[in-house]
């Protein structure tokens, strides 16, 4: 049985590699093909359906250096689409088919023209998932949404996705998304078992691996880090917001640990996680996929929830997750997440839960002044935050 | 006698760039602490893990302790490498803690470490209420000083012995380390006495470390800790420095034979206060590693 270090060593490998290689030995060995998909949620059983991977493209992190991409994007957008459209243009993404966009921003909104422009030849969507949550209106238009995607997608694979087919998709996503709700739970009950650092890892490999090989993983990272004898510290419990669609680097997650966070939620690579609950395994799995993103989608910036008071979920959070404070850890000129941010600190204000804030952006490779500011967070939740 | 009106017995391991410091205290239920042990050793080229390991073990021999009978070891500086640890705490935090242990009522901490220095301030319960650290190149830390002495023939502990002889003190760069260097080598070449560039360079430093308390907006007392403040040349051109700057009106410098102690001593300290929140919340058996439930 492997260690839940060795484990996250190998997720860690596939996270790094920004080539794609486990897309490409995929697609060798089993013939099909693969096509990717930008932060934060886009219906992954639709794309298994239709017969081919999905692949989370999140950016090439510290790993590439961005020379073209600079030329697409004025100096005030987030790293993420330029580190995109590097690794489009010097070929990394070859291996895909084609990319689907989901609605997160207005710079995603617009990738997905640039890259109809760039790539003619590869199959481009945009995914405009509901904003209104009334199934008469928003629910019925991501059916629809969706069975157009359905049928662009067989035009790419020659598969059609049967509600059959997309119903055997839901069930293996629905067991992932049960595993992936297990690791947070055990991260939150005993964080030293997990360190985020690993549990990062393990989820985002998920993003290059066909779905059943990722449960697999995380089903034995589970048990490995159960049994992984890691002795427990002192540490404060914070939740960590704001980084669901460009990643920081796994340098800067390493950093806060060892400055004395434990990390008990957190909405990194949200995507995978985003449908807080299963979806209907009976019926017109169509509408099951829609009813669960109105009924289950994740709280976020990027997403319209009517009626919802901000802040409301996250000291929710909190409370669930016996979290002491929260970190808000955004790329740099996120608009979503950095529009948010001050209506969320004012709940949590309100609801005398300690933050503080910083940004990154995803090659960030200097993290001393992050470490001293997660440090005296970290010892000013411990030390002062019942006599302030 | 009860779990909260007993005393406990912490450790505190400061892990810096250049030494490993261990303390070791009985801290009575009030707070006050009574140091044990206190053992510092250089790493060298050796791995840290084993040194802080190895100091955690003569500083427990010192104070005739079992490991078993440390109910908290907090690490502080580079922590991490503390395997034994059971919290860690800031620097900024654990220096103004042992600052304020070794000099009650001081309200400022002055931390002159091997790779930089910090000025803390803080109020009487020793939170840290703002900080000013140096940020350009090595010019103001123990490493730089080391690396002269290394030019210059003499030990590090000849350093500040030397510099209180000199007459005549040649000022040096007081914003790069290579720059200093380059001065140095100058010197030597110009026939200035050995004191005489030491006094130099302590004069250069202690002006930057005096701006930097500045900009920290410290008044009162502020104790010189960490590493560098062993060398007495540094710690004099500190208080001259002080007492010639006009706009430092009220500050005063003190020093203390621990204070090279102070972070490690702030660990230890704050770990006691630390054991008994959890230890009153009764969250202390989740940190023992065979109770936690998954």
């Amino acid at each position: 049985m492997r260690s839940a270090a060795e484990i996250a060593a190998v997720c860690e490998e596939i996270v790094l590699d920004v080539g794609l290689s486990c897309v490409l030995r995929h697609r060798a060995e089993s013939g099909k093909k693969a096509i990717g998909f930008l932060p934060i949620y886009a219906p992954r059983e639709v794309v298994e359906a239709a017969g081919m991977l999905s692949v989370g493209v999140l950016g090439g992190g510290d790993q590439i250096e961005i020379i073209r991409g600079d030329a697409y994007f004025q100096s005030y957008i987030c790293q993420l689409p330029r580190s995109v459209i590097e690794m489009g243009l010097s070929g990394k993404l070859d291996a895909l088919d084609g990319m689907l966009f989901p609605a997160i921003c207005d710079v995603i909104r617009n990738l997905s023209g640039m890259w109809q422009l760039l790539f003619p030849n590869k199959y481009v969507r945009y995914i405009d998932v509901p904003h209104n949550h009334d199934w008469e209106v928003g629910g019925k238009f991501y059916v629809h949404d969706l069975r157009e995607l359905g049928r662009g997608l067989a035009g790419v694979s020659g598969v059609t996705p049967s509600d059959d087919r997309l119903r055997e998709a839901i069930a293996l996503h629905n067991e992932n998304r049960r595993l992936l709700r297990a690791l947070y739970d055990l991260r939150a009950r005993a964080p030293h078992l997990v360190p985020t650092a690993e549990a990062y890892v393990v989820v985002r490999a998920g993003y290059q691996l066909p779905v059943e090989e990722h449960s697999a993983i995380v089903r034995e990272y589970l048990e490995a880090a159960r049994v992984s004898g890691r002795a427990p510290l002192d540490q404060s419990r914070v939740v960590l917001v704001g980084s669901f669609c460009e990643q920081p680097p796994l340098g800067l997650l390493k950093t806060l640990e060892r400055a004395g966070c434990y990390i008990v939620d957190d909405d990194l690579v949200l995507g995978a996680r985003f449908l807080r609950g299963d979806v209907d395994e009976t019926g017109d799995p169509w509408e099951a996929l829609a009813r669960a993103y109105i009924a289950h989608g994740s709280h976020t910036s990027s997403r319209y929830v009517a009626g919802e008071q901000k802040g409301e979920y996250l000291i929710d959070l909190c409370k669930k997750r016996k979290a002491e404070g929260v970190v808000f850890c955004a790329p740099s000129f996120c608009d979503p997440a950095l529009l948010e941010q001050p209506m969320l600190q004012t709940a949590l204000e309100a609801a005398n839960v300690q933050h503080t804030s910083f940004r990154y952006s995803e090659n960030t490779a200097q993290f001393q002044a992050i470490h001293e500011q997660a440090g005296t967070f970290s010892d000013s939740i411990r030390l002062w935050s019942e006599d302030q | 006698m009860n779990a909260e009106t007993k005393d406990v017995v912490t450790g505190g391991v400061d892990v810096g760039t250049s030494s490993i410091k261990v303390c070791v205290f009985r801290v009575d239920p009030t707070g006050e602490g009574t140091l044990l042990s206190k053992v510092v050793e250089r790493i060298r080229r050796r791995d840290p893990r084993q040194v802080a390991e190895h100091c955690f073990e003569l500083a427990l021999e010192e104070a005739k302790l079992g490991k078993g009978d440390v109910e908290y070891v907090a690490s502080t500086g580079e922590g991490h490498v503390v395997e034994f640890r059971r919290g860690h705490f800031y620097g900024m935090t654990t220096h103004a803690r042992g600052a304020a242990y070794l000099c009650p009522g001081a309200t400022g901490a002055l931390d002159i470490g091997a790779l930089h220095a910090r000025a803390i301030r803080m109020d009487g319960r020793a939170k840290v209420l703002g900080y000013a650290m140096t940020s350009q190149c090595a010019s103001g830390s123990g490493q730089f000083i080391e690396n002269i002495a290394r030019y210059l023939g003499v030990t590090v502990n000849e350093v500040g012995p030397l510099s209180l002889t000199a007459t005549a003190p040649e000022k040096v760069s007081g914003i790069c380390a290579v720059l200093a260097e380059t001065d140095v080598i100058n010197m030597v070449s110009r026939g200035i006495s050995t004191a005489n560039i030491l006094k130099g360079i302590h004069q250069s430093m202690a002006d930057r470390l005096a701006k930097l308390l500045r900009s920290a907006k410290i008044g009162g007392t502020v104790v010189l800790t960490g590493g560098l403040s062993a060398d007495v040349g540094l710690t004099r051109a500190v208080e001259q420095a002080i007492a010639s700057d006009k706009r430092a009106v009220g500050l005063r410098v003190v020093t203390h034979p621990d204070a090279i102690f102070a972070g490690a001593m702030g660990a230890a300290l704050w770990g006691a206060a630390r054991h008994r929140k959890l230890q009153a919340r009764g969250l202390l058996p989740a940190l023992d590693p065979s109770e936690v439930t998954t």
